[in-house]
């Protein structure tokens, strides 16, 4: 089977986020896309575990995830990562420490992924890996700020249209459980919700 | 007697996890190349932040509210609520080269210092150590708003209202009940509700 068309979709999306100046910028970052290797996940299979330390960067061609952050011993939704996205906990790929969040596919998953190791070596020794570097800094940062946007608004219905600004396939994609814990609102209350976006 | 600007900056440093001893020169060198402070009144808008400035500025006293324009309402609201001896940059304009959606107003007065993007590039290629400050600050920034949103999850407003006091005391005290809504993310009549329910005041 070839895997051509994955890495040109790799490289699409690592092209998104690092700004290519040269030829050899191009190259490099072709050359990153195929160091990534691909498999698929089922429902409930782990992306990343509690405190492992083994990082990879991820990058999800199709499926679903969940990231829950530990309070204490209670498991809460933080994140959805869904197609074209990168995956990673920032506390292993960028902070070298242990994850204090865990990732669970939620609907079967095909994914790309680089181990840390060989991540850390590529952005600590090529030039494009510094422009790498700062630009998941920056992803990571504006995704806490766009999911606190769809916290900060003080409706349902607005928070479903936040979320949906943010994952435009979140509706079909993530089961209604979750969907409710991940926006802070009752099951019924997102029904009510999505009924009335439904009737307009 | 007030701290000056080099013993909080100092300070900032010092506090952060990734801070070691021989990071020294290269916490000297970033307060060196700090421009001198520069006081605003309560209710200024921070005009020098206004775009295209890609510069890192330094709160050294004072509370500030970071304010976005929500789509949604269709007004502007409280993004965040920052407290003295805190970092605070335009990321529209530092990460993505754009116009600012965010813009800063003195909740009380304050005083804030910049080092300006300039400066703190050459500073990278003397100091490499500064990378290092860097992404220790923003797993700090990171870590805050990974642990606010999950109070703004919270469906119970006493819940979020209890959090604030317990994991943000030295913002509860300060916040008068509009602010305090906006920043748990509920509107000002379930904040009273819940304030009425429990015949609690908010000091």
């Amino acid at each position: 089977m070839s895997y051509d068309k994955d890495y040109d979709i790799i490289h699409e999306g690592l092209s998104q986020h690092v700004q290519i100046d040269t030829s050899e910028d191009q190259q490099a970052l072709r050359s990153l896309a195929k160091r990534f290797s691909i498999r698929t996940f089922k429902a409930g299979d782990s992306l990343w575990e509690l405190g492992t330390n083994s990082g990879q960067l991820h990058f999800i061609l199709s499926g679903a995830f969940a990231e829950y952050l530990m309070d204490g011993r209670v498991p809460h939704l933080l994140r959805f990562y869904s197609k074209n996205r990168f995956a990673y906990s920032e506390d292993l790929i960028l902070y070298s420490t242990r994850p204090a969040t865990y990732t669970t596919c939620l609907v079967e998953a095909r994914v790309a992924s680089i181990p840390a190791g060989a991540l850390a070596e590529y952005l600590m020794n090529e030039e494009l890996g510094g422009k790498l570097l700062t630009s998941l800094i920056e992803l990571s940062m504006t995704e806490y700020r766009n999911t606190t946007y769809e916290m900060l608004q003080t409706n349902g219905i607005h928070r479903i249209h936040a979320a949906i600004e943010q994952f435009p396939d979140v509706l079909d994609l993530i089961p209604r459980k979750e969907l409710a814990d991940y926006l802070g609102i009752s099951r019924a209350s997102l029904f009510r919700s999505l009924k009335q976006i439904e009737n307009g | 007697m007030a701290k000056t600007l080099e013993q909080l900056v100092y300070d900032f440093f010092r506090g952060l996890p990734a801070y070691t001893t021989d990071m020294e020169d290269t916490v000297k060198a970033i307060i060196e190349n700090f421009d001198r402070p520069v006081i605003k009144k309560k209710g200024a808008i921070l005009t020098e932040l206004a775009p295209p400035n890609k510069d890192f500025w330094f709160l050294c006293d004072g509370f500030l509210k970071e304010i976005y324009k929500n789509p949604f309402m269709n007004e502007d609201a409280l993004f965040n609520f920052i407290p003295p001896a805190s970092i605070f940059v335009n990321e529209d304009s530092l990460f993505y080269n754009k116009r600012p959606q965010h813009y800063y107003k003195a909740y009380t007065d304050v005083t804030i210092a910049s080092l300006s993007n300039e400066k703190f590039q050459e500073l990278k290629s003397k100091y490499p150590a500064i990378i290092k400050l860097y992404l220790s600050g923003t797993a700090e920034i990171q870590k805050n708003r990974r642990s606010r949103l999950l109070m703004l999850r919270m469906s119970n407003t006493q819940d979020k209202i209890d959090w604030v006091r317990d994991q943000r005391g030295d913002l509860y005290k300060i916040m008068d009940r509009v602010t305090l809504a906006q920043y748990i993310g509920v509107s000002r009549a379930s904040l009273y509700r819940a304030f009425d329910k429990t015949g609690k005041s908010q000091f």
